[in-house]
């Protein structure tokens, strides 16, 4: 058996590697083939292992209690195919994520808000959201590409697009990583966490304070330039870190519905972040980040800048079905050549816990912004949201959420909203 | 040759284990590179890491390439407990991972042990597990917090 086993097994290994090597315009192009190569091989020894025997090709025994049967290996490898066939098309790895909304409020929204497909003037309907596509491409071993492109919802089922990520990649080692082009700035966890697929979140929807710009939300959550990351030496600690250097462009609708719209004209940012992710404790991130640029209001002339700092603090707990998120920040503007400063803290909280296919979560968020300064149609605006989410398989999940938010200047806001949410 | 051969043959290369001498005998689930690799050794701490697609290049800085086996292994049921996810989890976790820019795809995941083998030798900074009784020539074991598979300690059943 040894004398026959080795020469055939040397000349399948060989045949396979220079095959895979002819083929090999990507790793996962290589694999394809050697998943098909077995799959093959598999299929030869069923049907003989039939022959043989006189059984169906079906009833294969078993050989050993470690290794599937090859029908259920030749199974497995389909699906691995299939997948790799799927999510791949000449060695672009392709994504797609989708959701369809329902929303109801109390009262009517607010005209001119229509955010996310949201109808304004309307109490409740339905919404597409985004629909987004993620391709990403290795180039060599160090270096990839990433692009997320996005189709929005907006006002009266009319759509737009946007590049939401473009980013070119090399890794030199896991001490450093840079990325070159359009990106979602590394302001705390949330951002860097979850970018626009609603699949990957808990929740619905983000919490308002990293909420995209564009959809309100207050942070500069986008820019381009240059990012770099990765690991600094210190043992069980896990510390790394991540400098930013690029341009955002800021415009924001008011949530107000007064359907205005500030450009904050930024000037390029400069964001540094350290975050902990200690060995004893897997899941656990503990971090801040330091962000600054300067930007306008046209409230306080066509000329003014204000200088904007934007600290963050973080702790999360992410392992073990459960997910605890914590974000603190504090968003400093101060005009130029005068002493008026306007402090604007938040926070969110977030609690889920994974009982099978569902996880309940609840959700406070706090925003008190300085109603003097550039986001008076914020104001003081906090509340809890509870639901649950329920994964119907790894692809397709169903929200429900319920909030309740309290603002200063205008009376509490009730809503509803569900959400079924896919990958693809 | 025969059919029976034949079939005692082509099942050896895709599903029969071919145990290496010198650690027929132990148990468990051996973490294992390829031959081509220098690492040693690797603490459990890390290799959860590396298996999180959170350390994604080895010491000399050649890639990390992940290969698991497929669901219902052993070696994917040690994998899920040093990760501590489900198996739901693990393909979310991944989707995330993808979709956050920190890895470009999913592990490879492959059916039989002749395929990690075969990945091994095409991607030498490749590490996956695989029943310690069968470790075969060309894979080289990493002691995990200084044990060896058999060894009373090793932290993977």
């Amino acid at each position: 058996m040894a004398h026959i086993h080795k020469p055939l097994l040397g000349l399948l290994l060989f045949a396979t590697t220079a095959f895979g090597q002819d083929a090999g315009s990507s790793d996962q192009e290589t694999i394809r083939l050697l998943v098909q190569q077995v799959k093959e091989l598999q299929q030869q020894v069923a049907a003989l292992q039939a022959k043989s025997s006189g059984t169906p090709a079906s009833a294969a025994p078993l050989s050993q209690p470690a290794e599937p049967q090859p029908d259920a290996a030749a199974r497995a490898a389909e699906l691995a195919e299939a997948s790799l066939i799927m999510h791949e098309v000449h060695g672009i790895q392709w994504r797609g994520f989708g959701e369809v909304d329902y929303k109801v409020l109390d009262q009517r929204n607010q005209p001119g808000l229509g955010t996310f497909g949201f109808v304004p003037g309307s109490a409740g309907n339905f919404f597409t959201g985004d629909f987004d596509l993620f391709l990403s491409s290795k180039i060599n071993d160090k270096a990839s590409v990433l692009s997320e492109i996005v189709i929005g919802e907006g006002d009266a089922q009319t759509f737009n697009v946007d590049l939401e990520r473009l980013l070119l990649k090399y890794e030199y080692d896991d001490h450093l990583k840079l990325s070159f082009g359009r990106y979602h700035t590394a302001i705390g966890y949330y951002n860097t966490a979850f970018h626009s697929g609603r699949w990957l979140q808990t929740t619905v929807n983000r919490p308002l304070i990293m909420e995209f710009a564009a959809e309100g939300g207050i942070l500069p959550t986008q820019a381009v330039g240059v990012q770099a990351e990765g690991l600094i030496p210190s043992g069980k600690l896990g510390l790394q870190y991540i400098l930013e250097y690029g341009s955002s462009d800021t415009v924001r609708p008011d949530i107000d519905g007064s359907g205005e719209i500030d450009d904050e004209n930024n000037g390029n940012h400069i964001n540094l972040g350290f975050y902990f992710r200690p060995d004893p404790v897997p899941g656990l991130q503990v971090g801040g980040s330091i962000y600054h640029d300067k930007i306008s209001d046209i409230d306080f002339g066509p000329t003014a800048r204000m200088s904007q700092s934007i600290g963050n603090a973080h702790v999360v707990y992410v392992a073990h079905g459960v997910e605890f998120l914590n974000e603190g920040f504090l968003i400093r503007h101060a005009l130029e050549h005068s002493n008026l400063v306007f402090n604007n803290p938040a926070f969110y909280s977030q609690f889920s816990k994974r009982f099978g296919r569902i996880r309940p979560f609840f959700r406070y968020q706090y925003i008190n912004a300085n109603q003097k300064g550039s986001f008076e149609d914020v104001g003081l605006y906090y509340g809890p949201s509870f639901g649950a989410r329920y994964d119907f398989d790894d692809n397709i999940a169903f929200k429900t959420q319920l909030d309740h938010t309290a603002r200063k200047t205008r009376p509490d806001l009730n809503g509803l909203q569900m959400q079924l949410a896919f990958t693809f | 040759m025969t059919a029976k051969w034949m079939v005692i043959v082509l099942g050896g290369l895709a599903v029969l284990p071919c145990p290496s001498p010198a650690i027929a005998q132990t148990a468990g689930t051996a973490v294992v590179v390829s031959e081509k690799n220098r690492t040693r050794e690797i603490t459990l701490d890390e290799l959860r890491k590396v298996f999180r697609g959170e350390r994604r290049s080895w010491a000399v800085g050649m890639p990390i390439k992940l290969i698991v086996r497929d669901q219902g292994t052993p070696e994917r049921v040690a994998l899920l407990k040093l990760l501590g996810m489900s198996e739901s989890e693990y393909k979310q976790y991944w989707i995330a991972q993808i979709f956050r820019g920190e890895a470009e795809a999913e592990p490879i995941a492959l059916p039989s042990l002749g395929m990690q083998m075969e990945a091994l030798t095409v991607f030498s900074g490749g590490i996956t597990f695989v029943s310690a009784a069968t470790v075969k020539p060309g894979m080289r074991v990493l002691k995990v917090d200084g044990h060896l598979p058999g060894d009373s300690g090793y932290p993977l059943h």
